[in-house]
């Protein structure tokens, strides 16, 4: 397998690392990283529990090759925000009953923050399209589209 | 005074690592020199294995093993049917069943090795429809036939009951799969220590089951065998014990003696994972014109597939569960479970009640038509009460189902929109309700339905519970601590629920049957209650007074007729432990409610509370395309006492949708026993854009067997989606759709033959 050499930025961090051609950003960031918040739920771009940030927008990572990201900054959900301070959207998670098992939120999370930074107020409708892309069993997404809701309006000053 | 913590929507005391993407679930965990697997499947429905060439993929760098079923034990692994063996031995019984397995040091080794192995089968005859199982021809799935099980209840006098009836009314209903669609897929990681202990982390919703059935599987003591729970994406009946894979895992670290992970993909899951049962339901039942159920009658034609697994016992739900919501005096229910050679169906959230309650639900509607009586009314005038003994031997404690009704069909606007006038033209609107009952704890699985709870409180005044019920994201430890914060008079932040472990925590059941709020939550309120008695009467001891007159409020003991006289909690369980005799406040407490056994003719009191639910929607059905929109959804939840709000009105929302997939959406396709749908883009399960605002709102009906009144909530949840959708297609186009799901074709269809009767009648 022929190997390519990555230099990109992760969570405000410099990589620089040498991977086969064909692995998957989404096994670079879980494997070699050791970032585990990505999570694998299809592995066909389907349910966007491996959703990150790249170079702002969020991009399935299932679906990228790793040596495609080359010279990227890239988020994952622990660059998210940090335990003792945390982005507005991970608090209003919590508050409003955005998750459960936990599994799909972080990719949530991640296309919660794409879908603020394109639209700082979106309606609830398009909360739910911004959401289109992402699968979650649980919470019937009510929770979720409340807690974006809620954190548009905090960081809009409401 | 009111409670701070209980009946407090608080986020769950897993939030904080979840939004962080810092919950660590069975996929997540590396070990050095960890080892990854993979699993070889039966692309034959129904095959002699002939011989199997592994040595190709033995000779491959980086494989460490290749087994087979001529590797793995001779005992038969099972709930009550002992069938399964790790991996297939001499047949493979459906598409997907596990073959041969590979150890290897990374995933891609495995799969390149996967492909190496040569099998040579023998196909044979598949039986892939349940309705043939019978047939003189038909193949034979085990050696015993393919009748898995088969159920026969009656009460009271059925043909009389027809006899005096006003009303006869006949029809046949079938329902059809569902995924459970957990968004983690399963994964374990196993490993044997130097002792020769194995231990297993795995997506499971009750470690003790998990061991028990890998003790039987791998065929040595549970002792040695440890079981951990990591955190769970979500269960919804599939992670109890039919999945396969942990088996498999755990038999491969003992083949390597190392470290293993074996994470499916979402099409193994699909291919190996439980699914509900589908069934075919013949339902008879006469009324009164006042709407009086008179008698029922129920024959069931129902699917397990390839091996029994709990399909015996979801059956049994489906035959005889529903009977209990009402006043109803003559039922009889014949239930028959066959085999075929298609994937494993079982437990699912709701455990067979939502096959049944879609049509009996669907069944009410068409007869309070009949009969011009409101559905509303007619299940009103039928639903059981508190304090009755339902046909079945069910002590009703407390019933919140009139409560139900009056909630959703208030909110909605049922009365107004019953009344509007037909409108016509391509879009039409219309409404449906349904109601439903389910268990909350049931003494199903031996003689003791109860739970233990062991509660530490360190010298710094804060808690740590033990405990093996599980948690997969439904809310279970944020109840337990909410209960142990409350009766301890700490703050929330102040418990931590230790992960289930087999080696340290009490033996438990774990998250099945409704059961963990109503009888952990009681062992847990037991716990606390006999910490805070020790606690208080080592303050008493420290502070020279009487325990009687102290309290434990926001962490300080203070006397209740002294203000004076208080002591921080912290100080006093340090004194609890340093003094001649002391030692660290550690209480174990049991709780086993006072339920029966069902008897040989399946009466008996078997739970502890029941819980109750109703739901009223709108639809719309487009006539020209035939897709059917929900445009507005309520649903209520009877579930006692909501400790929760917050997780009560989550698992609500959630079961409402995952009812509206199946209803709807989510449709398992299978072309000659193969699945041809096993991805999450074909299998489509509701998306938030195509959903409206979810709605649910709770009845406190304050159970007097449950913990400070409280019940099983969510299950009951998905039970009344499917027929009030089924009726709202009714109300909205006249087509009475009776085999689920409900798409756009069959809509179609019913249009058309509804057109060509009003022609013909012209």
């Amino acid at each position: 397998m022929r190997r390519k050499t990555l230099s990109i930025t992760v969570n405000g961090e410099p990589v620089e690392a040498d991977v086969p051609a064909n692995r998957l950003l989404s096994e670079f960031i879980r494997e070699d990283l050791a970032l585990t918040g990505t999570k694998r739920g299809c592995e066909t771009g389907v349910c966007g529990a491996c959703s990150v940030l790249v170079d702002g927008k969020a991009l399935k990572s299932c679906l990228c090759l790793a040596a495609q990201a080359d010279g990227a900054s890239i988020t994952t959900i622990e660059g998210l925000g940090s335990r003792d301070d945390l982005h507005p959207l991970q608090e209003s998670f919590m508050a409003c009953g955005g998750l459960q098992c936990g599994y799909c939120t972080p990719g949530f999370l991640i296309a919660a923050a794409d879908l603020l930074a394109r639209n700082p107020r979106p309606s609830d409708d398009e909360i739910r399209q911004g959401l289109s892309g992402n699968l979650c069993r649980c919470t019937g997404y009510q929770g979720i589209v409340d807690a974006i809701r809620e954190a548009s309006e905090k960081m809009n000053g409401h | 005074m009111a409670s701070t913590v209980i009946g407090q929507p608080v986020p769950q005391v897993s939030a904080l690592e979840k939004v962080q993407g810092r919950a660590v679930y069975a996929g997540d965990l590396a070990f050095p020199g960890m080892l990854h697997a993979r699993v070889l499947r039966s692309p034959y429905a129904h095959a002699r294995i002939r011989s199997v060439d592994v040595s190709a993929a033995r000779a491959l760098p980086g494989v460490k093993a290749v087994v087979t079923g001529a590797d793995v034990p001779e005992r038969r692994w099972g709930v009550a049917h002992k069938q399964q063996h790790v991996l297939a031995k001499g047949v493979v019984r459906f598409i997907g069943e596990e073959v041969a397995a590979v150890v290897a040091t990374s995933e891609s080794v495995a799969n390149d090795a996967i492909d190496l192995i040569n099998v040579d089968y023998e196909p044979l005859d598949a039986l892939l429809n349940a309705g043939s199982a019978f047939d003189d021809d038909a193949p034979q799935v085990h050696a015993e036939g393919n009748l898995a099980h088969e159920i026969r209840i009656a009460r009271g006098d059925v043909d009389a009951g027809f006899a005096s009836a006003d009303l006869i009314h006949e029809d046949v209903y079938s329902t059809q799969s569902q995924y459970p669609g957990y968004m983690e897929p399963m994964a374990t990681v196993a490993t044997v220590d130097g002792t020769g202990k194995l231990t297993v982390w795995t997506a499971t919703q009750s470690v003790f089951l998990a061991r028990q059935r890998l003790a039987e599987a791998l065929d040595r003591p549970v002792s040695t065998i440890r079981v951990h729970q990591p955190a769970v994406g979500g269960g919804f009946g599939g992670k109890i014990v039919e999945e396969r894979s942990s088996v498999i895992a755990a038999f491969l670290a003992t083949v390597v003696d190392r470290p293993v992970r074996l994470g499916l993909s979402r099409l193994e899951d699909f291919q190996s994972g439980c699914f509900s049962v589908p069934t075919r339901i013949r339902l008879k039942m006469g009324m009164q014109n006042d709407g009086r159920i008179v008698a029922k009658e129920v024959d069931i034609l129902a699917e397990c597939g390839a091996y029994a697994g709990l399909a015996p016992e979801v059956m049994l739900v489906t035959a005889m569960r529903s009977d209990n919501m009402q006043r109803i005096e003559n039922v009889r229910s014949r239930a028959r479970l066959v085999y075929t050679h298609t994937m494993p169906r079982g437990a699912f959230r709701g455990f067979g009640g939502t096959q049944m309650l879609f049509a009996l639900n669907s069944h009410l509607a068409t007869m309070a038509d009949k009969l011009g009586i409101d559905p509303v009314d007619l299940h009103r005038r039928n639903a059981i009460r508190t304090g009755d003994t339902s046909v079945h031997g069910w002590s009703i404690g407390s019933c919140g189902l009139p409560e139900c009704l009056d909630q959703v069909t208030g909110a909605i606007g049922w009365s107004a929109k019953r009344e509007r006038p037909e409108t016509g033209g391509v879009l039409r609107r219309g409404i449906g309700m349904a109601a439903a009952m389910h268990v909350s704890g049931n003494r199903t699985m031996g003689n003791w339905d109860g739970s233990t709870v062991t509660l530490k409180v360190n010298e710094d005044g804060r808690a740590v519970i033990l405990t093996a019920e599980s948690d997969m994201g439904q809310g279970a430890n944020t109840m337990l601590s909410q209960i142990c914060a409350e009766e301890l008079g700490i703050p929330l932040s102040h418990v931590t629920v230790l992960a289930p472990d087999t080696d340290t925590a009490p033996y438990a059941l774990g998250s099945i049957a409704s059961r963990v709020t109503v009888n952990a939550g009681h062992a847990m309120l037991k716990a606390a209650k006999q910490a805070r008695d020790q606690i208080l009467d080592a303050a008493a001891a420290k502070l020279g007074c009487d325990a009687a007159d102290l309290s434990i409020v926001e962490g300080v003991v203070q006397s209740t007729v002294n203000d004076n006289l208080f002591a921080p909690l912290p100080e006093i369980c340090r004194y609890h432990i340093f003094r001649h005799g002391g030692e660290g406040i550690l209480v174990t407490a049991t709780h086993d409610p006072r339920t029966v056994m069902m008897d040989k003719d399946h009466y008996g009191n078997i739970a502890p509370a029941y819980s109750f639910a109703a739901q009223a929607v709108e639809v719309e059905v487009d006539t020209e395309t035939g897709q059917v929109q929900v445009v507005e959804t309520w649903l209520s939840d009877d579930c006692g006492r909501a400790i929760n709000p917050l997780a009560v009105h989550g698992q609500s929302n959630g079961a409402a949708v995952q009812a509206i997939g199946w209803a709807l959406h989510e449709h398992l396709q299978f072309e000659d026993g193969r699945l041809m749908n096993g991805n999450l883009a074909d299998y489509t399960m509701p998306t938030a854009d195509a959903l409206p605002r979810v709605n649910s709102s709770i009845v406190e009906s304050n159970d007097p067997n449950g913990p400070l009144g409280a019940k099983g909530a969510s299950e009951t949840a998905i039970l009344p989606g499917a027929p009030a959708i089924a009726n709202a297609v009714y109300d909205a186009i006249g087509v009475r759709i009776t085999d689920l799901p409900i798409t756009p074709e069959k809509i179609l269809a019913g249009l058309a033959a509804l057109g060509e009767k009003n022609h013909a009648s012209v």
